[in-house]
């Protein structure tokens, strides 16, 4: 029999031990492409920690024929053009909806909640013959459009959960004091809720910026998004693990930093089906 | 304009205003309209695809009425009942395997400790990761010759080393669900240790003075109060899984041979690699239903704790 007290820190430091393997388990394979990206040809094939770190693989991946430069401006085109379309249309109708008082209100609040799981491939399989027919395919346009699809629905239910959690007292005292509702609206409501627009517009953003299947139809060569685009770091031996490890690092070190700033509504954001 | 009705004391989130309204209109149409051009115009246009019998390789317009035939060929497709198979298990691995380390690691982290603090702050951070890099990475940790994971695993368990991991159906289904089960886990970790904390902890205080096992307390107090989050997030899950797609490009292809065919993989090949249009739109059709199904089991859900 072991006493209590060596029990007990045994027990301790077990659950010590299961919480390093827990952080492990999380940032392992993050740590580990960051490794990569910065391993020659040689070292990326070894398991060694020590090595002669180089940034050559992010020289090569931005020079030709890989030109990954272009395909960040792409993607940063067309996820910067989705929030903006996006937020503005969805914080007037969160606003409406959380404000006014209407027949079929609660309905059409469901109906666009509902419009959230529609399968991208059902989406994709008509925008792919009507963009071939009018020649958008192969534009960031024709992303935009397609990504307007799951960026709307979510960033609405999203802004009404911070317009309803936001008192109407204050609109109430501004519309005493003589403002219309579009005054108010812009003078009072829109304010008070800019943190939960900027939270919408960086969930909207990292789910265009990751996003794969739209980008793998509906483009060819000209408007390739990162993501499709690292899968062109290929030699004839299958992937070049170096180099595309360098363009993952340039996919994920701009996602990793905005989850930052919305931690705290992480799980919401998920919740109501930011990330598909 | 209509008048602000009487002040409550506490108000959040009450509807004021009432009548008919110009400007209610003119806000909410824009989001209407684009909703209805992206997701309500496909849905329709998919819908009537999915009687018509279109080759796209040999004519950009839709060809004639098929009736029910897309449905009914479905339904004696090896390819796609492969599919519906192949997606029923990877839902079961996937989800079952998120919610138990989910579980796991909530637990784990639940007390308050700074080395857990530290941890919690951690757990968003594979989620947010592209699900194409996920797969690669994932790829390159389980090389059989030269990654680190499968090295690991072959230290560990020798008989293992060497294992192509992406070379049986399946180790091969099972890769691709960790790859994505990296993300959700801590995920539902963040999600289940928000709701242990709403746990009075008089009442495992309670079973314990009664008597009570860790054991004991985690099947009859804890679990059952997690119940409702459990729920939640397994719909989510089941939701997510059901549109399996990147990794399988990225990492199978939907092999070997088609084992690693999710029911979203095939319709890709049957739409944009056949160009099947017809077909495709009518087993997406499939899709759709019972994608609706647990999408409408959710929005209900969530709704209901609303209010």
């Amino acid at each position: 029999m072991l006493n209590p007290i060596l029990r007990k820190r045994l027990g301790q430091g077990a659950e010590i031990l299961a919480t390093l393997a827990v952080i492990f388990f999380v940032l392992f394979p993050l740590v580990w492409i960051t490794l990569a990206s910065l391993k020659n040809q040689v070292d990326v094939y070894s398991t060694r920690l020590f090595f002669q770190p180089t940034l050559d693989n992010f020289r090569i991946i931005f020079s030709d024929p890989i030109l990954l430069g272009s395909k960040v401006w792409v993607s940063a085109l067309v996820s910067f053009t989705t929030v903006a379309v996006t937020i503005p249309l969805a914080a007037a109708a969160a606003y409406v909806i959380s404000r006014h008082q209407f027949r079929g209100r609660d309905t059409l609040f469901v109906a666009i909640l509902v419009t959230q799981f529609v399968p991208a491939v059902v989406v994709a399989i008509p925008f792919f013959t009507l963009f071939r027919n009018i020649g958008l395919i192969d534009t960031p346009w024709a992303l935009v459009i397609v990504y307007l699809s799951f960026t709307l629905p979510y960033a609405i239910w999203m802004l009404r959960g911070f317009f309803d959690a936001l008192p109407v007292e204050v609109e109430e005292a501004a519309y005493i004091d003589g403002c219309n509702e579009l005054q108010i609206l812009r003078y009072v409501t829109v304010p008070l809720v800019m943190p939960g627009i900027l939270v919408s517009a960086v969930f909207a953003f990292i789910s265009a910026w990751n996003e794969f299947f739209f980008a793998l139809i509906l483009t060819r060569s000209n408007s390739l998004t990162l993501p499709v685009g690292i899968m062109t770091i290929t030699g004839v031996r299958g992937p070049m693990w170096e180099q595309l490890a360098a363009g993952g690092m340039i996919v994920m070190i701009p996602i990793l930093v905005m989850s930052l700033f919305i931690r705290r509504y992480f799980v919401q954001g998920i919740t109501v089906g930011a990330f598909k | 304009m209509d008048l602000p009705q009487k002040s409550s004391a506490r108000s959040v989130g009450k509807p004021r205003r009432t009548g008919s309204n110009p400007l209610r209109w003119a806000l909410l149409t824009p989001a209407l309209l684009v909703i209805g051009l992206t997701v309500i115009y496909p849905l329709l246009s998919s819908f009537v695809t999915s009687f018509r019998n279109w080759q796209l390789i040999n004519s950009p317009s839709p060809g004639g009425f098929v009736g029910l035939d897309n449905y009914t060929r479905a339904f004696t497709d090896e390819g796609f009942l492969n599919s519906l198979k192949v997606s029923a298990l990877y839902v079961l691995v996937s989800v079952s395997l998120s919610l138990i380390l989910g579980l796991g690691i909530a637990l784990l982290l639940s007390k308050p400790t700074r080395l857990n603090t530290f941890a919690r702050a951690l757990l968003i951070f594979p989620f947010a990761v592209a699900p194409v890099l996920k797969g690669f990475s994932w790829r390159f940790m389980l090389n059989p010759e030269y990654g680190v994971y499968a090295k690991m695993v072959g230290t560990v368990i020798p008989p293992l080393k060497g294992y192509l991991w992406l070379g049986h159906d399946f180790s091969a289904l099972l890769t691709l669900a960790m790859s994505e089960v990296w993300g959700w886990a801590p995920l539902f970790a963040l999600m289940f240790i928000g709701a242990l904390g709403s746990i009075p902890s008089e009442i495992t205080e309670a079973a314990r003075v009664d008597g009570a096992t860790g054991w004991h307390i985690f099947w009859r107090i804890t679990l059952p109060l997690l119940a409702p989050v459990v729920y939640i997030v397994a719909l989510l899950k089941i939701i997510s899984a059901l549109k399996m797609f990147d990794q399988v490009v990225i990492m199978t292809g939907g092999g070997p041979g088609n084992a690693t065919q999710t029911l979203y993989y095939y319709i890709y090949q049957l739409a944009f690699r056949n160009l099947d249009m017809g077909y495709a739109s009518a087993v997406s059709y499939l899709l759709v239903v019972v994608m609706g199904l647990f999408a409408f089991l959710y929005v209900r859900t969530l709704l209901r704790g609303r209010s």
